[in-house]
């Protein structure tokens, strides 16, 4: 606690008709030298006491007109400053009311003393001495509150944070000042060390959507000693993540890593991330565009994953099936074509049309197709481990290399499946945060309403009663839709762009906030928060975690390893014992394709005796079925032939 | 309880008037005493000299207040509540004026001996500052507001007279003082040689015919030959000259004119031209909004700012019409 035995005061308040003190805000005055500024928390004793924080400031003298200063100065201003004598100044700040205590009846604020706030004072302002100090304390440090020379942590409600009262938190801000990164590395960093232990276990799912920024997590930053002594007020470790799972696509090669952490000595860390046709199948609607989607479709769709997928499948023209990959797809896609242009029956298969068929399968296929080394055409799945989840463990699921479509995909899937386990409370957590980066672009304010769209208003709506808990960021909060920023409990801004707090959502800001929040240093943060009834400027140290392009420095990615070389790291990752010769003698008379699958099946099943699995693997399948060619997709029909 | 509140429980009329002269505007350097006049000591007749901008030394500035209304009437005697008060505020390094001393007193002025006995115990019994007028059976009350502003002015000039003693006490080394208004009014004021009275109300002329003229046609950023004042004010030997701050043509003759006192001394004189320097140095920032910022000196009109922003508000005038309402 700050010690500040005797309060000096360091303002009046001060109210005239055209200025009146309200219960919602009030004016004073301070000497012309303060320490206090925008965003300054005061409190007001006058009988009751009044929490305020400064919103504006205005400095002005006795000149009645500027004409009479030049006047004075005869027209030279260097004459103005050799005045012999200074005119007199005021200082007048306006404040926001916080607080009152007490709170009723609501009166407008005395002309009191101002005081700088306490450690206790700002808590007692902020509310949050209701959840700091009660029997099951809540509190979430967001960072030091640093005004006059005071130091005050500041402290989310975990009830508002991560639910169930209200959940969700937004963060704004230019880009390029790696604030809204770094603010929510600290802040996960935060809700690790403070998550109520009575609230279960918490994990973290992010998903790195641009170059390295989430890719060394787990590797300790350049800490200044003025960042650990704010680590240790708001008691935070100043330490990296102990406990982090990485997770990327394969590239096209099916066995090079899609990821910029392939440095060797943070590799085998990575766990590659492939589906196959059944995890995509389910969310066949995030391929689909808003003019593919409609009911033929869908019931397409719905018939292939009811009556088709896993199951042993009659074509109707004599051909047995069992559809379990893309593969497998294609060879039934392509019997049925063939089976209607031999028997030339109508362009009608089982009531779908073939427009439908052919624009689903080119959907389907193509995916496989764009997303190589994410979505397998063959082979099993590498997945997260769902059920599986630990405690205080981040998730980095690592997409900025895939195509759009495909972080689509993993952004649905990951999100439902994530969904699906926390309404069973099978995940293995309590609660989860997804951290979300570019909401501008996944959750646009205007544009088509796509399924990823309205996954996130899902999460917003409805995530908190989950524990599903949305962190996402933005450069422009204006752009991003209005039910996923307004229902974010939490609302952070970083320094933001002028034209951007120029719209209207930043009507409720005094201009002099927004200068401020137009200026704000690097670590310097706007909070608004449920409890808070104003916004509060709070800083953050500097995360405890290797920035993403320092991580680059010391860590470069590697250059893509030869197919053997990459299937025998993979290998070596499952188990230290094999040596790589012995997997290149073994893949050296293989196709790839082969070796890919075997690889995928003992991914999948992690055996004890991985070279022995993999041998098995590799040999039950050696020679190429002629049926599994991949053949290219015929193009669909013309589009004037399409009855859409 | 008020003085005022009791003297109209015990039967007095309740009033509020504020009469025109009670905040000082009508205050000038004439006299009630006899005719002015001015012994040249500096050459032989009124010369003009020129003046040149100087730096202003250390320096502190006094200036008093004094408000005034009538509260309440026993039959038609007025009884007044004044209010004057005084501040020194010294100029510090940093080009600002801090206050240095300040005094105030807030009483009453009334009639006493023609006054009802009740409302006349009611009146002494509550108001421990009462100032006596003493009219004779018959007095028409506007000359009665008359000695009033007389006993209010007396009051005002004794406590400046109080504050600036005490300033000379404190006064550091090189330090001024510089008093808005005459300075012969005190024998040790008149006698410092760092005081000086600044008068911007010329009631009293010195002068006549052409030496009237050159006075009073004085070009800006000149001064007078020093003169020796005489007359019923001059209850204190001071050397005097007049200073044009700004140029009068297009606006009057007294625009800008400042009449200065100084100590009856030979190094007065020799430091006339210097002083004036400093004093026109003083121009900037112009005293605005203030009227009289042609002639006003802005420390002087901080000091009265102060002084105005700590008086009690009660004694201003009122903005409002004072015709009876109407309720339409």
């Amino acid at each position: 606690m700050i010690a500040r035995p005797d309060p000096v005061a360091i303002g009046r308040v001060v109210a005239t008709e055209l200025k009146p003190s309200t219960p919602h805000q009030f004016h004073f005055w301070t000497a012309n030298e303060t320490t206090i500024g925008i965003g300054a928390i005061v409190k007001v004793d006058g009988g009751r006491v009044v929490y305020g924080v400064v919103t504006d400031g205005f400095a002005y003298s006795d000149l009645a007109t500027p004409l009479h200063d030049v006047i004075g100065a005869e027209g030279d201003p260097a004459r103005a400053a050799a005045s012999p004598t200074v005119r007199q100044e005021i200082r007048y700040w306006t404040a926001a009311v916080l607080r009152q205590i007490p709170e009723e009846p609501l009166q407008p604020v005395p002309l009191g003393q101002v005081f700088v706030a306490s450690d206790t004072d700002v808590a007692q302002a902020l509310r949050m001495d209701a959840y700091l100090h009660s029997a099951t304390p809540t509190a979430i440090p967001i960072g030091l509150y640093t005004s006059g020379g005071l130091e005050a942590p500041v402290y989310l409600d975990a009830d508002f944070l991560l639910g169930p009262e209200a959940a969700h938190l937004n963060i704004s801000g230019v880009s390029g000042l790696a604030t809204k990164t770094s603010a929510v590395e600290f802040l996960l960093a935060s809700v690790f060390r403070h998550f109520p232990p009575h609230k279960g276990k918490v994990a973290a799912v992010c998903f790195n959507v641009k170059g390295p920024d989430l890719c060394f997590l787990d590797q300790p930053g350049d800490l200044s000693d003025e960042d650990r002594r704010r680590y240790e007020r708001l008691d935070v470790p100043a330490q990296p993540f102990e406990r982090v799972h990485y997770y990327a696509p394969l590239k096209a090669d099916g066995v090079n890593l899609n990821t910029l952490r392939t440095h060797a000595e943070l590799v085998d860390d990575v766990t590659p991330l492939t589906w196959g046709l059944q995890e995509v199948v389910d969310f066949a609607e995030v391929l689909l565009n808003r003019d593919d989607i409609d009911a033929k479709a869908d019931a397409f769709i719905d018939f292939l994953r009811d009556r088709v997928l896993g199951r042993s499948f009659d074509d109707g023209f004599g051909n047995a099936h069992k559809v379990e990959t893309f593969a497998d797809l294609e060879r039934l896609f392509r019997s049925i074509f063939d089976g209607l242009e031999l028997t030339g029956r109508s362009d009608t298969w089982r009531t779908h049309h073939i427009a439908t068929m052919r624009k689903i399968r080119n959907r389907l296929l193509n995916i496989s197709t764009r997303c190589k080394g994410l979505v397998t055409d063959d082979g099993p799945s590498s997945d997260l481990p769902w059920g599986a989840f630990e405690d205080r463990t981040v998730y980095v699921i690592d997409v900025a290399n895939v195509d759009p479509l495909g972080q689509d995909l993993v952004f649905a899937r990951s999100v439902s499946k994530l969904r699906e386990h926390l309404e069973r409370r099978d995940l293995g957590v309590d609660a989860v945060i997804v951290f979300v980066d570019e909401l501008n672009k996944y959750a646009p304010g205007d544009g088509p309403e796509t399924y990823v769209k309205k996954m996130l208003l899902d999460i917003s709506e409805r995530g908190r009663y989950l524990g599903l808990v949305l962190f996402a960021a933005e450069q422009f909060r204006s752009q991003v839709h209005r039910r996923v920023v307004g229902n974010a409990g939490t609302q952070v801004f970083g320094r933001m762009d002028m034209d951007e707090l120029a719209t209207p959502g930043y009507q409720v800001l005094s201009p002099a906030t927004k200068i401020k929040l137009a200026t704000l240093p690097v670590g310097e943060l706007m909070i608004r928060h449920p409890h808070f009834t104003q916004p509060i400027f709070v800083r953050f140290p500097k995360p405890p975690v290797l920035r993403g392009r320092d991580g680059m420095e010391r860590f470069p990615a590697a250059i893509d390893l030869s197919f053997a070389d990459a299937v025998a790291r993979q290998l070596l990752q499952l188990d230290r014992r094999i040596r790589p010769n012995q997997v290149k003698d073994l893949i050296a008379d293989r196709t790839e394709e082969d070796v890919r699958r075997a690889l995928a099946a003992v991914r999948q099943k992690r055996p004890d005796e991985v070279l022995a699995t993999f041998r098995k693997a590799l040999g039950g399948r050696v020679a190429p079925d002629a049926s599994r060619e991949r053949r290219a997709v015929p193009p669909l029909n013309p589009i004037s032939d399409e009855p859409y | 309880m008020t003085w005022w509140d009791a003297l109209v429980r015990a039967g007095a009329v309740p009033a509020s008037y504020v009469p025109p002269a009670s905040m000082g505007g009508g205050r000038t350097d004439a006299d009630d005493g006899a005719e002015p006049g001015a012994d040249l000591v500096e050459g032989d007749a009124v010369d003009v000299h020129a003046v040149a901008a100087a730096a202003s030394p250390p320096a502190c500035f006094l200036d008093g207040i004094e408000q005034w209304k009538v509260v309440g009437y026993d039959g038609v005697l007025p009884v007044v509540r004044a209010y004057v008060a005084a501040a020194v505020r010294r100029r510090g390094e940093d080009r600002r004026l801090r206050t240095a001393f300040e005094g105030a007193r807030d009483f009453a002025i009334a009639p006493l001996a023609g006054m009802t006995p009740e409302r006349r115990r009611a009146l002494t019994a509550h108001c421990p500052d009462v100032v006596e007028i003493s009219v004779e059976a018959g007095t028409q009350p506007g000359r009665m507001l008359e000695l009033a502003r007389r006993a209010v002015d007396s009051a005002r000039q004794a406590l400046e007279r109080d504050l600036a003693e005490r300033a000379l006490a404190r006064l550091g080394d090189a330090e001024w003082l510089v008093v808005d208004g005459l300075l012969s009014v005190s024998g040790r004021l008149a006698g410092h040689p760092r005081a000086l009275g600044v008068i911007k109300s010329h009631g009293a002329q010195f002068f006549t015919g052409m030496d009237l003229e050159r006075a009073l046609t004085l070009p800006a950023g000149h001064r007078t030959s020093v003169f020796r004042a005489r007359g019923g004010h001059a209850r204190n030997e001071v050397y005097s000259w007049y200073l044009r701050l700004w140029p009068w043509q297009g606006n009057d003759l007294l625009y800008g004119l400042l009449r200065i006192e100084a100590r009856a001394d030979a190094a007065t004189i020799a430091a006339a031209t210097g002083t004036s320097g400093w004093l026109l140095a003083e121009r900037a920032p112009i005293a605005t909004p203030d009227v009289r910022w042609d002639r006003l000196l802005y420390p002087i009109h901080d000091v009265e700012t102060y002084l105005k922003a700590r008086a009690p508000r009660d004694l201003l005038a009122s903005r409002a019409s004072r015709l009876p309402r109407t309720g339409t």
